[in-house]
C-alpha cells in the first residue's frame, strides 16, 4: 500500500508511522490526505494480529506536526460542514486511542493543536529537550477550539486546572515544562528518540503525580470545586476578552457540560462547538489576521541576504535604549552612542528594565540578562561604528541636526552598513539628501515601547535601493517583529490613520462629548485603550505636534484641533507629567478624569450614542486608509490592516480597518463619510476618491 | 626574536573590594576590554588566535576564566583561551607568555591580560564540614543518614576565608602583611616614613584623576544591581588623605608593635585590565599603531618571607636581559603592595652591599620624580591577578602622554618573587 503524506514501515514487529518526509516547507502540517492516510495505516496496524506497538514520529528534525493546515479550516462554508470534518478526525484518533498494542509519539519541534491531538491519543508521549519543541493547543488563538478530541483528552491527561490554561489561552509549552505537566511521560536528546523507541514503548510507565497534582486532581472531580473552578476561569476570561472573543467562552461551556460524560458524547459536544465558533466573523477575522502575518513573514530567497551581525544606535533615551534591548536580545552586541553619559543611562536602564521583567517572569535567566546587557557597548565615541552592519538614529527630531549626524556618520561606517532613521514626523526623502550613498539609507521606524510593540514600519524614499528594503526586512524578521513596507509621507502608514483617529476626538470633546462617553465608546469597539487615555500615553505634546505635521502635510482635512495646544498651555502633557485627559498617581495607573481639562472643555455636555461616537474617529481612518492605498503609500490593504493591528492594537476580531470596513459594506461607510462632510466638517470628511471609485466599481478593499 | 607590540590596553576602573564592582563576576572585568579594544581596530572576532588571563581567586562557576574572556567578548568560538596564576603577577605571566608566543613567530594577535573579583572570593566549608557531606552522601539508609546527621556540630560551619588563605603563604606561615613588617623591622622604616609614601600615593592619584589622566585607559564598566550604571573612575584614591589621618590607625598585622597598617598597604580590590599584543606581520595586515613595545620580562624568586624584595631582583634581571640602566628608564611603576616593601626595594637597588646578599646588581637609585607618578596601588588598590598587566597599562599611556622611551614595571609576587618588564613607546 502506497501512502502520499506518511510512511508506514514495520521493524521487529514495530510499526513506524512517520510524517514530513521530503516535505518542502520548513513546517509539516496536517493535510486532509494525512487523516486518510493515517486511516489506512491504522486499519493495517490493526489487522496485524503479530504487532507488538506503534510508534509516531517525523523525519522531519525540528518538527513533529505543526497543526492541521489553516486553509482547510478557512475553506469550511457551514457549521455542519466543520463538525463533520471535526468527526472524521476523530474517528481517526480514536482508532489511535483504541489500538491494544503500545503506542507511542516521539515528539521533536512543535507539536500543536491537530499534531498535538493525534498524540494525546497514543499512550505515551516521548519528547526531545531540542529548545524548538513546543507541545500545545493553540486553536482559540483562531478562535475556535481543538475539534480531534483534544478537548477531551488534554483534561484526562494532565487535569482540569492546567487543561483551561493550555486551552484558553493557547500557549505552547517546552519539554521541562509539558514534563512536569504530566503531558509527555519522558524528555530525552532528539537523536535517541527512535533508538530508544523499542525500550520505552514497553516501559511500564509509573504513576508518579506529586501529592499536589493529585489533590488537584482529586479536587476538580468533586462538583462543587469544579464549579469554582469553571466561574473563575470564566470571569478571567471576560477580564481578558471584554467579551470580544466567543471562543474561550465556548470552550468552557463545552468542558463544563461534557465533564464526566462517554467519549462520544463528549467529543460530538467537541465537534458542534467547533463547527458554530469555525462560522463566527471573530474567527474568520483571526483567521485572516493569521494568513496576513504569515505572509508578512515570507522574503524570497531570505537565506542568500546577508544578515546584520552588529548593530549599533544612534542616541539613547528611551527609544534608543529601547532599539539596543532588541539587538541585544537578539545577539547583535549593540553600540550605544549618545553625546552625554546620561542619554547612555536612560538608555542602558530602558534595557535593564525590560530584561529584569523577563527575569521576574522567568522569561530570561540572570545569566543570560547580563550576558545581554553587557553586550551593549554604550560609548561617547564612533567605535567600532566601522563594524556596524546596521546603525538606527534615534536623536533629537530636528532636519537639521539629523542631517549633521549622517554626514557624519557616514564617514565612520563601512560602505555596507544600511544607516536609517527612527524618525516618526520628518521627511525621510528630505534626510536622505544629507547622505552621499543614500541607498544604503531607509527609515526604520518602532513603535514605542520596542519591546512589547510588534510592528516596525520600513520607509522608502527615493533613491533607496531594493537590496536595503530586503536587508531591514529580513533585520525586522530577526528580530522576531512585524514589518511593513511603506513608503515616505507624513505620518507613514500608522501614525497617518492614528491622526486623523485622535484629532476627531480631540474635536468631540470640543463638541461637549465627554472624555468617559468618548474612551467607553472606543473601548467597546474593541480598540485596547480609550483615545483620551492613548493621547495622555503618546504624550499630548507630541500628539499636537504630529498635529501640525499631517496639516502641514495633508492641508484642510487633517486640520488639527485647537484643544491639545490649550491643554499644552496649561502644562497637560498626559501620562508623562501625571495630568492629562487624566491624572496619574506615581505608578502611572490613570486614577480619574483631570478636572484641569474639564475647563478646557465646554461646559454643557453634549449626549451622543456610541456608535455615532465610533464612527465619527472610525470613518476617518477608513479614509485616510484609502487616501494612503490611492496614493501608493503602502501596496495593499492587507499590509493597511497588518499596520494597524500590530502597530496600534486594532482590534483582531475585526480583522482589520479594512476588512472590517469591507465587512461594514463600502457603500454605508461612504454614506456615513458624506453624512458627516455636511452635518459636521466638509474638510475633515472629504470623501476619498479612491473609496468613492471602489464603490462605483462595486469592488471593496481586499480583491478576494 | 620577533618584535612584540603592545598595540592597545585598556583596564576597568579599580574599586574597593565590595563597593561599586562587587556583584560583577570575573570574567565581565574583562571581555568587554577585549571588545573594546578590537572595536578601535580593523581586526575581526575570528581574527585573535589566543586570550591569556591572569586570575588568582578561581571562580568556582568560571575554572577557565580565560576561555570564558574570549567567548563572552564575541571572540569567535575557535579562539583559544587560558588562564594563568603567578599570584600577584598574574597579569604580567599573562603578558609574558604573550610575549614568548609572538617573538617566538607561534601567535600574531593575542590579548593578554588580568581580572579579579575579589568581592567574589569563595568562603569556603572547612574540613569536617567537607567530611560531613561526603558521609551524608556515602548513607543509604535513612538511618545510617540519621547517624551521620547527628555528628554535626555548630563549629563545622566556621567557614575558610579564600581570601584569607590566599594572601597567607603556604611554606613559611607568614601572612603577606607580616612579611612587610618584617622587611620595615630590618631595614628600619618607620610608621611615618612608610605613612608619609602612603599620602603621596593617594595624592598623586587624586591628582592624576582630576588631570584626567586616566580617561584613555579606563574603559567605564556597566555596574550595579540593575546593570544601567556606568563607572569610570578609581574608588580608591582619597582626596582627603593626610600623614595625621594615616598616623591614627592601628597597625593591622602586629596589633602591638607593628607599622604596617590598612593605610600604609594596599586595600582589597576588584578590577581587570587587558592587553591587544601583535606580531609585526599582524601591525601591518591591520594597519596598526601600536602603543609600544615590550622589549622582554623576568622573573626571580626568593625567600618567601622577604617577597617584598621581589622587584629588586626582578628589576636588575630584566635591566640586564634587555642591556638597559636604570637611568635609561623615564618612567618606573613599582607595585605598592605595602609602602614598607617598595622602600625596601629602592634601598636593596642603590647599595651593592645589600644586592650581594641576592647575588645581584644594585642597578642605581630610584628617582622618586619617576616612580608611580600616578599614584599606586595604596591608592588605586591591587586586584591581585590583574595588576602585573595594570601597570603595563598605566605605564604605557603615561609614557605616550610624556613622549618618553624606556617604561619599567614590576612588582612582588606572594611566595617569594618579582617579576619585571621593559617597554618602549612608540607614540611620538
Amino acid at each position: 500500500m502506497s501512502y502520499e503524506k506518511i510512511t508506514l514501515e514495520l521493524k521487529d514487529g514495530i510499526y513506524y508511522l512517520g510524517f514530513g518526509k521530503d516535505e518542502p516547507k520548513s513546517l509539516t502540517v496536517i493535510a486532509k490526505e494525512t487523516l486518510e492516510d493515517m486511516d489506512k495505516a491504522l486499519d493495517k496496524v490493526e489487522g496485524d494480529k503479530n504487532a507488538k506497538g506503534l510508534v509516531l514520529f517525523s523525519h522531519k528534525a525540528g518538527c513533529f506536526l505543526a497543526g492541521m493546515d489553516i486553509s482547510v479550516i478557512s475553506e469550511l462554508e457551514s457549521e455542519v460542514e466543520a463538525a463533520q470534518g471535526c468527526e472524521k478526525g476523530q474517528e481517526v484518533f480514536n482508532k489511535l486511542e483504541d489500538l491494544k498494542i503500545p503506542t507511542m509519539a516521539l515528539v521533536d519541534g512543535p507539536c500543536l493543536g491537530g499534531g498535538l491531538e493525534m498524540a494525546l491519543a497514543c499512550k505515551k508521549i516521548i519528547c526531545s529537550d531540542n529548545k524548538k519543541t513546543a507541545l500545545g493547543l493553540p486553536e482559540v488563538m483562531l478562535g475556535v477550539l481543538p475539534g480531534f478530541g483534544g478537548t477531551y483528552r488534554l483534561p484526562k491527561k494532565i487535569g482540569l486546572t492546567s487543561s483551561l490554561d493550555l486551552l484558553l489561552s493557547g500557549k505552547q509549552v517546552k519539554a521541562k515544562k509539558a514534563k512536569r505537566l504530566g503531558l509527555v511521560e519522558y524528555v530525552m536528546p532528539a537523536e535517541r528518540l527512535l533508538e530508544k523507541a523499542p525500550e520505552y514503548l514497553m516501559k511500564k510507565s509509573s504513576d508518579n503525580k506529586s501529592l499536589q497534582d493529585s489533590l488537584t486532581e482529586k479536587a476538580s472531580e468533586n462538583f462543587l470545586a469544579r464549579g469554582v473552578i469553571f466561574r473563575k476561569a470564566r470571569q478571567s476570561v471576560l477580564k481578558m476578552t471584554k467579551g470580544f472573543y466567543p471562543a474561550p467562552l465556548k470552550i468552557l461551556d463545552h468542558l463544563e457540560s461534557s465533564f464526566g460524560k462517554r467519549r462520544s458524547s463528549y467529543l460530538a459536544s467537541e465537534a458542534n462547538a467547533f463547527g458554530e465558533l469555525s462560522q463566527t466573523s471573530q474567527s474568520k477575522a483571526l483567521q485572516h489576521v493569521f494568513f496576513l502575518q504569515d505572509e508578512a513573514k515570507k522574503l524570497d530567497n531570505k537565506e542568500s541576504i546577508k544578515s546584520v551581525k552588529r548593530g549599533a544606535v544612534l542616541g539613547g533615551g528611551t527609544m534608543g535604549g529601547g532599539i539596543a534591548w532588541l539587538m541585544a536580545n537578539s545577539n547583535q552586541s549593540p553600540i550605544l552612542k549618545d553625546l552625554n553619559v546620561e542619554g547612555l543611562r536612560v538608555g542602558l536602564k530602558q534595557s535593564s528594565d525590560v530584561f529584569s521583567k523577563g527575569v521576574k517572569r522567568k522569561k530570561v535567566s540572570q545569566e543570560e540578562f547580563e550576558r545581554k546587557q553587557r553586550s551593549i557597548k554604550p560609548t561617547l565615541n564612533y567605535n567600532g561604528f566601522q563594524k556596524a552592519d546596521l546603525v538606527v538614529e534615534a536623536v533629537v527630531e530636528r532636519m537639521d541636526i539629523k542631517k549633521s549626524v549622517f554626514k557624519e556618520l557616514e564617514t565612520k561606517v563601512s560602505k555596507n552598513c544600511l544607516i536609517t532613521t527612527n524618525t516618526s514626523s520628518l521627511s525621510v526623502n528630505e534626510m536622505a539628501k544629507a547622505l552621499e550613498t543614500s541607498e544604503r539609507f531607509a527609515g526604520l521606524h518602532f513603535f514605542n515601547p520596542v519591546n512589547k510593540m510588534p510592528l516596525v514600519e520600513i520607509i522608502r524614499h527615493d533613491n533607496v535601493s531594493e537590496e536595503t528594503i530586503n536587508r531591514l526586512y529580513k533585520w525586522v524578521l530577526d528580530v522576531k517583529k512585524t514589518p511593513v513596507v511603506v513608503n515616505d509621507c507624513p505620518g507613514f502608514l500608522v501614525n497617518r490613520i492614528l491622526a486623523p483617529f485622535l484629532n476627531e476626538a480631540a474635536y468631540l470633546l470640543d463638541e461637549g462629548v465627554s472624555v468617559e462617553a468618548i474612551d467607553k465608546a472606543v473601548l467597546n469597539f474593541g480598540m485596547p485603550m480609550g483615545a483620551c487615555r492613548l493621547m495622555d500615553e503618546i504624550g499630548i505634546d507630541v500628539c499636537a505636534h504630529v498635529g501640525e505635521v499631517m496639516e502641514e502635510g495633508l492641508g484642510a482635512r487633517a486640520k488639527a484641533n485647537k484643544l491639545s495646544q490649550k491643554a499644552l498651555e496649561k502644562d497637560l502633557l498626559g501620562k508623562k507629567n501625571g495630568k492629562g485627559f487624566y491624572l496619574y498617581d506615581e505608578k502611572g495607573k490613570h486614577t480619574e478624569v483631570n478636572p484641569e481639562i474639564l475647563k478646557l472643555l465646554p461646559s454643557k455636555e453634549k449626549s451622543m450614542d456610541e456608535t455615532t461616537i465610533q464612527m465619527r474617529v472610525i470613518l476617518p481612518m477608513i479614509n485616510e486608509a484609502a487616501n494612503i492605498l490611492q496614493e501608493n503609500i503602502v501596496s495593499d490593504a492587507a499590509t493597511v490592516d497588518l499596520g494597524l493591528i500590530f502597530g496600534i492594537g486594532f482590534p483582531p476580531f475585526r480583522g482589520g480597518l479594512l476588512r472590517y470596513a469591507d465587512n461594514e459594506g463600502l457603500e454605508r461607510i461612504v454614506g456615513a463619510i458624506t453624512k458627516f462632510a455636511d452635518e459636521v466638517d466638509k474638510d475633515r470628511y472629504e470623501l476619498s476618491s479612491y473609496l468613492e471609485d471602489l464603490v462605483d466599481q462595486k469592488k471593496k478593499f481586499y480583491t478576494e | 626574536m620577533q618584535p612584540v607590540y603592545l598595540v592597545q590596553g585598556k583596564r576597568t576602573p579599580q574599586a574597593k573590594a565590595g563597593t561599586i564592582l562587587k556583584d560583577i563576576a570575573a570574567p565581565y572585568l574583562g571581555h568587554y576590554l577585549i571588545r573594546d579594544i578590537l572595536d578601535e581596530t580593523s581586526i575581526g572576532n575570528e581574527q585573535v588566535d589566543e586570550v591569556i588571563i591572569g586570575n588568582t581567586g578561581n571562580p568556582p562557576k568560571y575554572p577557565n576564566v580565560g576561555r570564558v574572556i574570549a567567548l563572552e567578548a564575541g571572540l569567535d568560538k575557535t579562539t583559544s583561551g587560558y588562564t594563568v596564576h603567578r599570584n600577584c603577577a598574574s597579569g604580567l605571566e599573562a603578558m609574558s607568555q604573550g610575549f614568548v608566543k609572538i617573538a617566538s613567530g607561534r601567535s600574531d594577535v593575542i590579548f593578554a591580560g588580568g581580572v579579579e573579583s575579589m568581592s567574589q572570593m569563595p568562603l569556603l566549608f572547612n574540613e569536617d564540614m567537607t567530611e560531613f557531606f561526603m558521609e551524608l552522601m556515602k548513607a543509604k539508609s535513612p538511618a545510617d543518614k540519621m547517624k551521620v546527621l547527628t555528628t554535626f556540630r555548630l563549629p563545622h560551619l566556621s567557614p575558610v576565608i579564600a581570601i584569607e588563605q590566599g594572601l597567607t603563604d603556604p611554606f613559611c606561615g607568614l601572612n603577606m602583611g607580616m612579611t612587610a613588617e618584617k622587611l620595615a623591622r630590618e631595614f628600619g622604616f618607620t610608621r611615618e616614613m612608610q605613612d608619609e609614601f602612603a599620602n603621596k600615593s593617594h595624592h598623586k592619584a587624586v591628582n592624576a584623576q582630576k588631570e584626567g589622566k586616566f580617561d584613555d585607559e579606563i574603559a567605564a564598566i556597566i555596574a550595579g544591581k540593575s546593570l544601567s550604571e556606568i563607572i569610570k573612575d578609581d574608588n580608591g584614591p582619597r582626596p582627603s588623605s593626610s600623614v595625621e589621618k594615616l598616623a591614627k590607625l592601628k597597625p593591622f598585622f602586629e596589633k602591638n608593635t607593628g607599622t604596617v597598617t590598612v593605610g600604609n598597604s594596599c586595600p582589597i580590590t576588584d578590577g581587570g585590565s587587558m592587553w591587544l599584543m601583535c606580531s609585526e606581520k599582524a601591525v601591518k595586515d591591520y594597519n596598526l599603531e601600536p602603543m609600544a613595545r615590550m622589549i622582554d620580562f623576568h622573573f626571580h624568586g626568593l625567600e618567601p618571607e622577604r617577597m617584598g624584595l621581589g622587584p629588586a631582583l626582578a628589576i636588575d634581571g630584566v635591566l640586564k636581559r634587555v642591556n638597559l640602566k636604570l637611568e635609561d628608564m623615564e618612567l618606573i611603576e613599582i607595585n605598592e603592595a605595602f609602602a614598607a616593601q617598595v622602600m625596601a626595594c629602592e634601598e636593596v637597588m642603590k647599595n651593592q652591599k645589600l644586592a650581594d646578599k641576592w647575588n645581584i646588581s644594585a642597578v642605581g637609585e630610584v628617582n622618586r620624580d619617576i616612580l608611580n607618578v600616578n599614584g599606586g596601588a595604596i591608592a588605586l588598590g591591587h586586584p591581585v591577578g590583574s595588576t602585573g598587566s595594570r601597570l603595563v597599562v598605566t605605564l604605557a599611556h603615561e609614557l605616550k602622554r610624556r613622549k618618553a622611551k624606556y617604561g619599567l614595571a614590576s612588582l612582588c609576587i606572594g611566595g617569594g618573587q618579582g617579576g619585571a618588564c621593559v617597554i618602549e613607546n612608540l607614540m611620538k
